[in-house]
């Protein structure tokens, strides 16, 4: 525990001076801002453009609602390329680095060091999305005042638990090829391969990538908690199955 | 016991096998040089004995508990300072010897006093500096001291002296100097000149198998002396001599000094007795001994 704690202190002590905490924190907290501000003036933008020909565009007045869809697209975007900028190099630069070698021979479990990476990572993001999530919710009862958000647990924590199965693919891509490369196609994979799969309709419903900025659909009433259940109990699964795989798989790896 | 003790160890990497059967031991307290050119297979022992490597076959020991690779358990008896330490960057040196205290499960107490007596072991001015900004000998001097943090009682270094100039060299031997006799060390290199400087046994790698064991005393006993030196007050003594010596033992020659390549105990008797018979009296008469170049060049060759 004592090992885990240190590696714990560590991984923290890397993201702030090394800047990925600010950088993390910064980037998702703008998110959150820009989502309502973007909601809140982009009609008023939209409205004084001059397009010729006598053409006047007519939105309809902005609502909670319109923050809540930037809000889920900048987070299922921008936020998510983020945490892959972020935690790319997690555990492949320390293979390819070399840096391990001296804390390993020092006695700690591999499977430590794995968890403590996890841990930092998941709760790095936990910190930025539960920031950027305040932010927008602050603004959006600011400007439209309180409004029902119903099955918010689901709802919000849908791309949470998708930015999670990205730090895990990308922890298990860099154990396999020590190289952020391989981080990245991990990466890649997942999210092209998850994208094929809904192009069928009857997949949609178990399919984590719905997770990234689908749930925005129980907001506006276009989806039910029915359509994505099956698909957060599916992301916890892979998330755990590629948590173990990444244990087997850094036990067994020669350094 | 044996602090070390490899047996039969092999291990390939796809076709190309680096070890083929080595076996050797390191007793307790001994700093043991292990030798070989590059790429000889050196640092591949070393990682198979820190579990970091998976052996094809064989088995080794530390401290009497059997090394299993990916189990990091018989580290916590090991110090292991790498040819190339990495550190990170961002950490100061003494942030970082405590990190690798915590690592190991040393009490605030122990970490506390022992950052500070190894910072000073191996003259590493501590400050504010980040350990990015350490000069390569610098990162030597701290990985020596993260090695020897939990007190290993077998310390491993992998070419510690390679890459360093001359001071840092004599620094990191004078330390491996220092802990000899409470720290076992087995230390890699191809600097043959620092195996006679430290070391009290050594064996040679080549070709994936240990050509050369033993005591650095026992292997220049056992390979013989490498001839004579012998010198004369005047030169008509070294003509007279070399007319009756057999002319294949004569070696380099000067105007007063004479090298002789006798082969054995028996050569170097009938050149005593030549002396003897014709009332020669040398000013010196030196026993070559063999130095650790010439064994490992005879090994290898």
């Amino acid at each position: 525990m004592r090992s885990y704690i240190a590696f714990t202190k560590k991984e923290f002590l890397e993201s702030f001076r090394t800047y990925r905490l600010v950088i993390m924190v910064a980037a998702l907290a703008f998110f959150g801002l820009l989502s309502p501000f973007t909601a809140r003036i982009l009609p008023d933008i939209l409205s004084g453009m001059d397009i010729g020909g006598g053409v006047v565009i007519e939105l309809p007045e902005p609502s909670a609602n319109d923050s809540w869809a930037q809000f889920f697209s900048n987070i299922s975007q921008m936020g998510m390329l983020v945490v892959i900028i972020v935690f790319c190099g997690i555990t492949a630069n320390e293979l390819s680095k070399g840096t391990l070698i001296n804390i390993v021979t020092k006695g700690i479990r591999r499977h430590t060091v794995l968890l403590a990476k996890f841990t930092v990572a998941t709760l790095m993001w936990t910190l930025g999305y539960a920031l950027s999530l305040g932010i927008c919710l602050g603004y959006t009862i600011y400007f439209w005042g309180t409004h029902d958000l119903p099955h918010a647990w689901l709802t919000f924590g849908a791309p949470w638990l998708f930015g999670v199965l990205l730090i895990i693919v990308m922890i298990l891509g860099g154990i396999c090829t020590s190289s952020i490369t391989g981080s990245l196609v991990g990466v890649g994979v997942i999210v092209i391969g998850l994208n094929l799969i809904n192009i069928a309709p009857a997949a949609q419903k178990y399919n984590p990538i719905s997770l990234a900025g689908g749930t925005f659909g129980i907001l506006d009433s276009s989806a039910t908690v029915d359509d994505f259940f099956p698909a957060a109990l599916i992301c916890v699964g892979v998330i755990v199955v590629t948590l173990v795989a990444s244990i087997v798989v850094f036990d067994r790896k020669q350094l | 016991m044996d602090v070390l003790r490899i047996e039969n160890l092999t291990k390939s990497f796809g076709l190309t096998t680096i070890l083929n059967g080595i076996s050797f031991a390191v007793p307790p307290g001994s700093v043991f040089g292990f030798i070989g050119e590059n790429g000889a297979g050196k640092t591949t022992t070393m990682k198979i004995i820190l579990g970091l490597l998976k052996p094809d076959s064989g088995s080794v020991t530390v401290c009497g508990e059997r090394v299993r690779f990916g189990m990091t358990k018989t580290n916590r008896n090991v110090g292991y300072l790498p040819d190339v330490p990495e550190f990170y960057p961002y950490m100061r040196a003494r942030e970082y010897l405590k990190f690798c205290g915590e690592v190991a499960g040393l009490t605030d107490t122990q970490i506390k006093d022992r950052s500070g007596s190894y910072c000073e072991l191996v003259g590493l001015a501590t400050g504010k500096k980040r350990i990015g900004a350490f000069s390569r000998g610098m990162k030597q001097r701290l990985g020596m001291a993260q090695a020897l943090m939990t007190e290993p009682q077998l310390l491993i270094c992998d070419e510690p002296t390679s890459a360093l100039d001359p001071v840092g060299r004599k620094d990191i031997l004078d330390i491996l100097r220092l802990i000899r006799g409470t720290t076992t060390v087995i230390f890699s290199t191809h600097i043959l000149s620092d195996v006679e400087r430290i070391c009290d046994s050594a064996a040679v790698l080549h070709q994936g198998r240990i050509v050369l064991e033993g005591t650095l005393q026992e292997l220049k006993t056992r390979h013989g002396s490498q001839g004579l030196f012998i010198e004369f007050d005047h030169p008509d003594d070294t003509e007279v001599f070399c007319e009756l010596i057999p002319p294949q033992w004569l070696g380099e020659r000067g105007a007063t000094e004479v090298r002789l390549r006798t082969a054995d105990k028996r050569d170097e008797h009938e050149v005593l007795r030549i002396l003897a018979a014709n009332a020669l009296v040398p000013l010196r008469l030196e026993v070559i001994a063999p130095s650790i170049e010439s064994l490992f060049l005879e090994a290898v060759s």
